[in-house]
């Protein structure tokens, strides 16, 4: 009888067989035989030392281990004595699990090989593998999404339990550093997110209005006026603009432009914060601009040539072209692109964190200090905190906000370009 | 015959994309107010011969011409002549209708409005509504002349095309394959259409296809491998054509 699928799918079979369940049978086996170790000697440290709360056990727990790998030394005999039953412990599960693979393996390999007869249909099998791991990486990103979310979502209701929803959205105050310890009750921080958020937009309007007329405009001398020698040259260093690190924006945002700013404010009599909104958000602009010219460029060119020769074709110049045929048809891809750019200056952190203050002013003056949300999240976030007081909660909140805000976004940017995409089929 | 002045006269014209040699030393006549048709087997440089006659060829890069074109005496490759200005004389219709994504009105009006034939709103409409007319569509669209062009169907899109081709004034139209993605009917409307616009315009056809360059055009001009073979009266080209490669591409026998 021939083979029912070619040799090679025979071989792939065994190879899957023998590697793949015995990969994740390690997986899982060090996941729960670390948790059943750690269970294990948790009960015998509570026996040894029965005054001790949960706390204080997870704490000699942590010391155990660390005198059984060799890195602590202690001069408690009940301690050392556990350890040196936890390495012990350690190490023959260890050699346990790798005979246990190592076996698992071999009588699998041995299994495809029983396997591998004509009427087998070898093929089938490895696609249906391989599928499954496929659809497996998709769901394990989809599950870590919403594992994300949830945990945000969570400790924002945390903070919504002791401050109303409806202050967090409307206020006008931002100060949450009154309450700083947590054994303030009744405490009295005010968390309206109106000032931050308006210094968020501030900031993110200016570099929209910086980084849209140079990039689009780049984008489009690059598709449709520069010699392709010169757009060889043009696209990759613009795209060197991309790959500089924020934090370099951001040094750049508070030691560069900020003074430089503030000296043509006082050259013209007007005052300018060292920390003002213009400063960071024209760097913030820049950063953005070859975001822009790219996705820019991607939809000019996915106008087709047709409509172009048939402007050309009637004695259109090229401008003309471009201004009454080709950016028309790309509009609402030109906008899509637009809005994942705003996206992304919203959740630009680096350049904000250096050069914006954390003073929330509730202004629109672009010469003024303002805050962001970013920056005020970090603010709250870093250094001595406790972890459950409102003014650490309240970083969850606003963490919310910013991801309800580029999500919308960036739903309605994928709607936009869908629907260019849909004009053109 | 009646002899018939030339309106474009084409003197050993090359071209050249990159390295590769696309058109070499073709010189050709061609009659004003008739319609000449370009065959030939694919790659032989029919498209790339139709682009020189408007110098759409300029936009494509690493395209050179070489050799004269005349259009009323004047050489249109001359360094005098500005192509955008140029094409506003010879227009063009492409293979695949390819209104743009605007009202019908706004399609045929595009030509006028960039070269500002008219200041007056209601002028402009009257050049819409004759250049409609003039394609047969008159009856068909006046109703919907802001819906967009994108909703006709392709037969309608071809002739809205040719509409916005004429609504300049052109004195000669260039067409590419124009019915090749076009049914049998909507074919018929459009030949009917050319032959009609023949009386004003000296047109510059392409077809694949040998019924339809015997049907409406006077004259044929054998291409291949990127040499013109012979050119002469379509009736001649047809029945008693001097080269054996024209006899047997018209038979059949290749390409
Ligand atoms: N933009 C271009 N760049 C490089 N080579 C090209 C280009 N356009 C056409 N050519 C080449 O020039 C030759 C002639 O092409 P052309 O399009 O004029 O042929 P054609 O006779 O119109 O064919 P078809 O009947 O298939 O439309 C072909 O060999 C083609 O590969
Ligand atoms: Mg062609």
């Amino acid at each position: 009888m021939r083979p029912r699928s070619l040799l090679r799918y025979y071989g792939q079979n065994a190879v899957i067989w023998t590697f793949i369940p015995a990969f994740f049978f390690l997986i899982v086996c060090a996941f729960l035989s670390s948790i059943l170790l750690e269970q294990y000697f948790l009960g015998l440290i509570a026996e040894a030392y029965p005054d001790a709360d949960t706390a204080n056990r997870d704490l000699l727990f942590a010391q155990m281990e660390n005198v059984a790998l060799g890195v602590l030394s202690t001069e408690d005999g009940v301690l050392q004595s556990l350890a040196t039953d936890y390495a012990e412990f350690g190490n023959t599960i260890q050699r346990a699990r790798g005979w246990l693979v190592i076996l698992l393996s071999l009588s699998l390999a041995g299994f495809a090989y029983l396997k591998a007869m004509p009427q087998f249909r070898a093929r089938e099998s490895v696609e249906k593998v391989l599928g499954g791991l496929f659809l497996s990486s998709a769901t394990i990103a989809i599950l870590i999404t919403v594992a994300i979310v949830a945990s945000l979502l969570l400790e924002a209701l945390r903070f919504f339990d002791v401050y109303p929803l409806w202050d967090f959205l409307t206020g006008l105050h931002w100060s949450p550093n009154i309450a700083v310890h947590a054994d303030q009750v009744g405490f009295s921080g005010s968390f309206g997110m109106i000032p931050v958020l308006g210094g968020t937009l501030l900031i993110t309007l200016i570099a929209m209005a910086v980084s849209v007329p140079v990039g689009l405009l780049s984008a489009i001398y690059m598709s449709e006026f520069a010699h392709p020698k010169l757009r060889n040259f043009f696209k990759p260093t613009l795209e060197i603009l991309a790959g500089i690190p924020t934090v370099v924006y951001g040094f750049f945002a508070a030691l560069t432009a900020a003074p430089f700013f503030r000296s043509i404010g006082l050259s013209l009599g007007l005052d300018v914060s060292s920390e003002s909104a213009l400063a960071a958000g024209a760097v913030m602009g820049v950063m953005i601009i070859p975001f822009i010219s790219s996705l820019s460029d991607d939809v000019i060119r996915a106008v087709p040539r047709s409509l172009r020769d048939a402007a050309l074709g009637l004695g259109a110049t090229r401008s003309e072209m471009v201004i009454k045929v080709l950016l028309p048809a790309a509009f609402p891809g030109l906008v899509g692109a637009f809005l994942l750019a705003i996206s992304r200056a919203i959740g630009e952190t680096m350049i904000v964190v250096m050069a914006v203050g954390t003073a929330a002013n509730l202004t629109f003056n672009p010469l003024e200090s303002v805050t962001t949300v970013t920056v005020q999240i970090v603010g709250l976030l870093t250094g001595d905190t406790v972890f459950d007081s409102p003014k650490t909660l309240s970083a969850f909140a606003l963490g919310i906000m910013l991801f309800v805000m580029t999500l919308g976004l960036n739903v309605a940017a994928l709607t936009l370009s869908r629907r260019i995409a849909e004009k053109y089929e | 015959m009646e002899k018939y002045p030339n309106k474009m006269t084409v003197c050993d014209v090359s071209v050249h994309y990159g390295d590769k040699r696309a058109l070499g030393g073709v010189s050709l006549d061609i009659p004003e107010n008739q319609i000449i048709a370009l065959i030939g087997a694919s790659g032989c440089g029919k498209s790339t011969f139709l682009r020189c006659l408007n110098r759409m060829n300029d936009e494509i890069s690493g395209c050179r011409v070489a050799g004269e074109i005349l259009l009323d005496e004047q050489n249109i490759y001359a360094q005098n002549v500005d192509p955008v200005l140029m094409r506003a004389r010879v227009g063009m219709v492409f293979q695949k209708p390819n209104p743009f994504p605007k009202s019908i009105f706004d399609n045929i009006a595009f030509g006028p409005r960039i070269h500002e034939i008219t200041q007056s709103e209601a002028e402009l409409k009257d050049i819409v509504h004759s250049a409609l007319e003039r394609v047969g569509m008159i009856d068909e669209v006046k109703n919907r002349l802001g819906d967009s062009a994108i909703g006709l169907s392709s037969g309608q899109q071809q002739r809205i095309c040719i509409a916005r081709a004429v609504a300049i004034a052109p004195e000669g139209v260039l067409m590419d394959e124009p019915c090749s993605a076009l049914d049998p009917i909507a074919t018929a409307k459009i030949e009917g259409l050319i032959e009609a616009l023949a009386a004003d315009y000296t047109i510059v056809i392409v077809t694949h296809s040998m019924q339809q360059a015997a049907r409406i055009s006077q004259r044929s001009a054998f291409f291949h491998l990127g040499e013109l073979i012979e050119v002469d009266g379509t009736s001649k080209i047809f029945t008693s054509p001097n080269d054996p490669r024209t006899e047997n591409y018209i038979t059949g026998r290749f390409g």
